[in-house]
């Protein structure tokens, strides 16, 4: 009895939970098919005419492009970062060396360095290296910035997978190299898949670098893209609301696609076995 | 052919700390030995150093005549079985079977027809396209087993393999082994603490005890000439009965045993060893298997604090002047009342009393120097 009054209650505060988290994003999913007008007069309510075009001016006058540079930055920083730390993580979880642990500090310190605080060198070095107004610039900086969380995670993942395979595929005759890739990589799907979506959303609304590292309209990404649009049409709202919609449905598509592995990463080893 | 040779193999970590002292032993062609002892003794880490995952101290290890010690695990031609089966679990049994035989790069043919012939001899046909996770522990051993068994290898390496199974799947399975063991007939070098494994697969037993090497010697040897006290105690069940504070005597030229002040004329082999040692009297401890003793008209007396009955023999608990003695009786034609509470009279035989020496707690009879030198050349480490 107990039991059931405290699933009762926890599903209660799950969908009130939901309905907070759902509310704002169909507000804008319905805002963006109203008029101006419509939009302040009553802003609750269902659009009375459902305005298409809005979606299509909002594709037209550019977000096309801030979606395709975001999608190829956030797609190429987030694979850079978690290829880096699915390697990086390896030899600090599962190998012996000496300096291991000085390794260990450095992805640590990583996780802790705020990136305003490096704003200022490593807009001098990309300027140095010539990088500047490069999106390759953006995807070395934002994958840089993503890997110590990611090396930590997975780190503590591939520590928890029992040693034995290892010995064992050594025993088999498997090198080093053969037993990353042939056991602890697929072992270790869900955290990587964790790792990746959670490194996409932050690059994908990263603002504070490609605000600094780009400057040519044409490159710009969509979170930057969205700011000029809000300037651009001050007085036509639901434009922007509009554009919000299409910018948000990567990330959705993204995360729907690798929902399953996302939430079996989170909840990996809770349950060891 | 495959002979394994250990020769005064030693493991010391870096913390200084040593887990094997020179450890020495032949294992000859298609011999099967298990390294047996309680937890922590260093066979473990013994058959890890055969193995090649860890790294030998001090020593040399020859597979085939080869020295082997600077050679990589995979280069050994071994296979190893691991207590908790190891087995990928992202892949299915085949491929986990297959696994060793892919990374040599076999013709696919081939490592079809070995997987199927080896899960085909360990009746696992029906789970290959199964994950292990979908199989029972009996099972998930079988197919640890399989993957071992598709190489061929010379030496076949099983660590505690049955430990995580239940008792009665565990009994099922070593008589698998038993049965396998005849089958693919090679070199085995099996690690256990369950003395009960020990005895029924091995053809030499080695005990080790603190990382020392105790005994090595056939299954009947050790059970009924164990060199210390250590063997005695670890070997058999139930475990022997020790009476402390016995005397050996010498009178009239005769040794005699003197427990409890029950004197024992010990037999003529037991005789002949000590007056070749040139055994002064001393104090002893005596040691009995429970299965050894028997009801007497004369002889040590006690109480019957607990009674086990187990359908074909009862086990008591029999408090002898303070000291614990189990008896083991045979329950048909057991007249005597030995339920809790019941007085008994009981004895032994003399030539099956093992006599220990308080001091060195070795066996007076069964510890020589000489003993020890050929169980193994050039290892004097038995330490007690």
């Amino acid at each position: 009895m107990a039991t059931k009054i405290s699933h009762i209650i926890a599903y209660i505060i799950l969908i009130l939970l939901a309905i907070i988290i759902l509310i704002p994003l169909a507000w804008m999913l319905i805002t963006g098919f109203k008029t101006n007008q419509e939009m302040f007069l009553s802003p609750f309510a269902l659009p009375q005419e459902w305005h298409y075009e809005n979606y299509i001016n909002a594709w037209n006058q550019g977000i096309g492009t801030y979606l395709k540079n975001s999608v190829i930055i956030t797609v190429l920083a987030t694979a850079l970062s978690t290829f880096v730390s699915c390697l990086a993580a390896y030899p600090l979880a599962r190998l012996n060396f000496r300096s291991k642990k000085i390794w260990v500090y450095l992805v640590l310190g990583g996780l802790m360095l705020a990136p305003q605080s490096s704003v200022i060198s490593l807009f001098r070095m990309v300027k140095m290296a010539g990088l500047y107004d490069t999106q390759t610039a953006l995807v070395l900086i934002d994958a840089a910035f993503r890997i110590p969380f990611a090396t930590f995670l997975i780190m503590t993942f591939y520590r928890s997978i029992s040693y034995s395979l290892d010995e064992s595929a050594y025993i088999d005759g498997a090198s080093t190299w053969q037993i990353f890739t042939g056991i602890i990589v697929p072992l270790s799907k869900p955290i990587i898949a964790s790792c990746a979506i959670v490194s996409f959303r932050a690059v994908w609304n990263e603002l504070m670098f490609a605000n600094i590292m780009l400057q040519t309209t044409s490159k710009k990404t969509v979170p930057i893209g969205l700011m000029n649009f809000q300037g651009m049409t001050t007085t036509n709202w639901t434009l922007v609301v509009a554009s919000m919609v299409i910018a948000s449905l990567p990330l959705v598509i993204a995360f729907l696609l690798l929902q399953k592995q996302f939430v079996r990463g989170l909840t990996a080893g809770s349950v060891k076995g | 052919m495959s002979e394994v040779t250990i020769k005064d193999i030693k493991k010391v970590y870096d913390n200084k700390y040593t887990a094997v002292h020179d450890f020495c032993l032949d294992i000859r062609d298609k011999e099967f030995i298990v390294l047996v002892g309680p937890s922590g003794c260093g066979k473990s880490t013994t058959l890890r150093m055969v193995a090649g995952l860890e790294d030998i101290s001090e020593g040399e290890l020859y597979i085939d005549g080869k020295l082997v010690n600077e050679v990589a695990a995979k280069d050994r031609d071994i296979a190893m079985v691991f207590q908790n089966y190891a087995l990928y679990p992202h892949m299915t049994v085949f491929d986990n079977m297959a696994y060793p035989l892919k990374i040599k790069k076999t013709p696919k043919a081939e490592i079809d027809r070995k997987v199927r012939e080896v899960a085909d001899i360990l009746d696992i046909t029906q789970y290959l396209k199964r994950k292990p996770a979908a199989l029972s522990g009996g099972q998930r051993q079988r197919v640890a087993i399989g993957r071992a068994m598709v190489r061929d290898p010379k030496v076949f390496l099983m660590d505690e393999p049955l430990s995580n199974l239940d008792a009665k799947l565990r009994n099922q399975m070593r008589a698998e082994i038993i049965k396998l063991r005849q089958r693919i007939n090679t070199t085995f070098m099996y690690v256990t603490h369950d003395q009960t494994e020990a005895m029924t697969l091995g053809d030499r037993i080695v005990i080790m005890k603190d990382g020392y090497v105790n005994q090595i010697g056939t299954p009947q040897e050790l059970f009924n000439q164990p060199v210390n006290l250590f063997v005695a105690g670890f070997i058999g069940m139930p475990v022997m009965n020790f009476f402390e504070d016995c005397k050996l005597v010498l009178r009239d030229g005769k040794y005699i045993a003197d427990i409890r002040g029950t004197e024992y004329v010990l037999s003529d082999f037991q005789q002949k060893a000590l007056r070749e040692n040139g055994q002064e009297p001393c104090d002893i401890i005596c040691g009995v298997r429970p299965q050894h003793i028997t009801l007497a008209e004369s002889g040590l007396h006690g109480v019957v604090e607990v009674s086990e009955m187990l359908g074909s023999e009862v086990n008591l608990h029999v408090n002898c002047e303070g000291d614990d003695i189990i008896v083991v009786l045979p329950t048909v034609g057991l007249s005597q009342d030995v339920s809790m509470g019941a007085r008994l009279t009981f004895t032994t035989t003399p030539d099956l009393i093992q006599l220990f020496d308080k001091e060195t707690k070795n066996n007076l009879i069964w510890y020589d120097a000489e003993s020890v030198e050929n169980h193994s050349p050039r290892c004097k480490s038995y330490a007690f």
